[in-house]
């Protein structure tokens, strides 16, 4: 019943205050301080090598923080008498023993916490690992792997999933599929924190982002702030009268582009007026939208100067 | 499920209260592990074969009557000794290099794979899978040698019983305690190796450091020229117990106390070095 008493709803789930972790001389975390909100999806967004994996490492207790406190519902992970319910993980795929079919693996864990074997049944269907569960994981493929890892994630049942790159390697599909699992679980009031690389994948899944670089915070915010609080939105129309289209909106402030013929892509203006002086001159549109900055565009800018392994110039152009 | 949690806010969730990590948990756990392998199986099974296998047909060889004493220095002086019967039990110091192995593969092979992972997750003080790990191999080897090694000295009993070697029985001065130093040989033993397993967390260095630092070693130190190393090499790991399955112990460096307690010793320096790296070491 303490459990109760401690305000679960208040707090922040997840505190991770000047959080440094360094392996010899590199560094991996970098005074690295943010939260983690219980109720909604939180991305958690670098290039590689950035510390994401090893951030998550130090909230589960396998690594030990260098400086800084990490800590889950305000306790450090270490003191929970059932950390198997409070955190689930999935931090490699596939870090099962090759030789254990999935449902023995899950079922030693799961004894672990005394959690009963229907509850190992169920988390093995939520994955669709039932027609496989007996196998050895060795003659896995990395999707399967990853629906183990995710099925040891959620076996405990836990107030926070903690999920390093769970769509690595799911086919169309199994990304659908965990998407709105993570969005269903978020809505039950759990604590949904996963990371990426691939930032087109976490404007589609999360609600906040966390986006750091080189270990160190680049930006702590919603997904709708990150994308709409830089770059300008543009204004993109197809029409057969593009080139007239284009005359009629010249003005101060406003640039256009034609990526190609017939296509017109807008800048310092809106779609409802790039319409209303179509319709004005009685000008033909096939298309018009508002583009927003892409995630992965404001992403590129942002971690600019962060990505640890710069590549030459010669790279780039390869 | 409980009224108080209803009575938060709905987006409020509160994990099942009714699992809880437990010492018995991590037995069980430890447990399903190990079964679940088949190398577990296999290595058990080779152990018992080496062991047991290699008895028997020795058992059988002494039951050809040595040739007409042509061998003189070898043929043994009458009358023998009864206890020469349990010579047979030799094949089990090979045994105990495969129960060793397997001692360490129990904890390297977590780390080689990386189950280690959602291990220590599940349990984040560590130590008590440790100590799991440890009671629940420490009794399947115990379990499975004393049956085996029971079953192998009626065995051989058996086929010995119309030779100079039959007729012991368990009762007979020095036959329990040779028979339950081979098993308290082979646990000690076994249990180094998941120690030395835990310590390292690498497959191939922890067997190569307990085949070449714990059986080898000791045997060249008394090969060596400085007279204190080979004076050394009794109280070595590998060679404290040895005086626990010795036919005749009066010759041994080792009373049968001090071999317990030297065994003793070893297991509590290397668990309580294993226990000091898994709480200090990442995963």
């Amino acid at each position: 019943m303490d459990r109760i008493a401690c305000g679960r709803s208040v707090v922040d789930m997840i505190e991770i205050e000047h959080l440094t972790k360094r392996y010899g001389r590199k560094t991996a975390v970098d005074d690295l301080t943010f939260t983690v909100k219980p109720g909604v999806v939180t991305g958690f967004l670098g290039p590689n090598g950035a510390g994401k994996s090893t951030t998550m490492r130090t909230i589960v207790g396998l690594d030990a923080p260098t400086a800084g406190t990490v800590r889950v519902n305000g306790k450090r992970y270490a003191q929970f008498r059932s950390p198997m319910t409070e955190v689930g993980a999935l931090l490699e795929a596939k870090s099962v023993h090759a030789g254990r079919s999935a449902y023995k693996h899950l079922l030693a864990l799961a004894h672990t916490h005394s959690v009963p074997k229907r509850r190992v049944r169920e988390v093995i269907d939520t994955v669709g690992l039932s027609d496989v569960a007996g196998k050895r994981v060795g003659g896995f493929s990395l999707g399967m792997g990853q629906r183990l890892g995710i099925a040891v994630a959620l076996l405990g049942d836990p107030a926070v999933l903690i999920l390093d790159e769970p769509v690595n390697g799911l086919d169309p599909d199994g990304v659908r599929w965990i998407r709105e699992l993570l969005k269903s679980l978020a809505a039950e009031g759990r604590t949904v924190f996963l990371s990426s690389h691939l930032m087109s994948e976490l404007s589609q899944t999360a609600d906040h982002l966390v986006v750091i670089g080189q270990g160190k915070l680049l930006a702590d915010t919603t997904v709708d702030e990150f994308v709409n609080g830089r770059g300008d939105g543009k204004v993109r129309v197809v029409s057969p009268d593009a080139a007239a289209l284009a005359e009629r909106l010249q003005g101060p402030g406003i640039t256009i582009a034609s990526p190609k013929s017939g296509v017109l892509e807008i800048q310092g203006t809106e779609a409802a007026v790039v319409g209303t002086t179509a319709a004005a001159h009685g000008l033909v549109l096939h298309e018009l939208s508002t583009q927003r900055a892409s995630l992965e565009d404001v992403f590129m800018e942002i971690t600019a100067d962060a990505v640890e392994y710069q590549q030459t110039k010669e790279g780039v152009a390869a | 499920m409980s009224a108080t949690m209803l009575a938060e806010s709905p987006a409020t969730y509160s994990p099942p209260a009714q699992f809880r990590l437990s010492g018995s948990g991590l037995l069980r756990s430890e447990w399903t592990k190990f079964w679940s392998l088949r190398s577990s199986w296999i290595v058990m099974i080779c152990a018992a074969l080496f062991g047991a296998g290699i008895a028997v047909a020795v058992a059988f060889d002494f039951t050809i009557p040595p040739p007409e004493a042509s061998e003189g220095a070898n043929a043994p002086a009458a009358p023998v000794d009864p206890l020469t019967a349990l010579n047979v039990f030799f094949g089990f110091q090979l045994a105990s290099v495969f129960i060793a192995v397997l001692g360490a593969l129990f904890i390297t092979g977590e780390y080689s794979t990386g189950s280690i992972r959602s291990t220590m997750s599940a349990a984040p003080r560590r130590t008590g899978v440790l100590w799991a790990k440890t009671a629940v191999f420490g009794s399947i080897v115990l379990a499975v040698y004393s049956v085996l090694i029971l079953a192998t000295f009626y065995a051989t009993q058996a086929i010995l019983s119309d030779t100079e070697y039959g007729g012991l029985a368990l009762s007979d001065p020095g036959v329990f305690r040779i028979l339950s130093g081979q098993v308290v040989m082979m646990v000690y033993l076994g249990l180094l190796g998941l120690a030395v397993g835990a310590i390292l967390r690498n497959s191939a260095g922890s067997i190569s450091f307990y085949v070449g630092a714990i059986l080898v070693l000791p045997m060249l130190m008394v090969e060596l020229p400085w007279e204190w190393v080979g004076d050394i090499a009794p109280y070595t790991p590998g060679n404290v117990p040895n005086t626990l399955a010795m036919l005749d112990t009066t010759g041994a460096t080792l009373s049968v106390g001090e071999s317990w307690a030297w065994m003793g010793a070893w297991l509590v320096v290397s668990f309580g070095l294993a226990a000091v790296l898994l709480k200090r070491r990442d995963v």
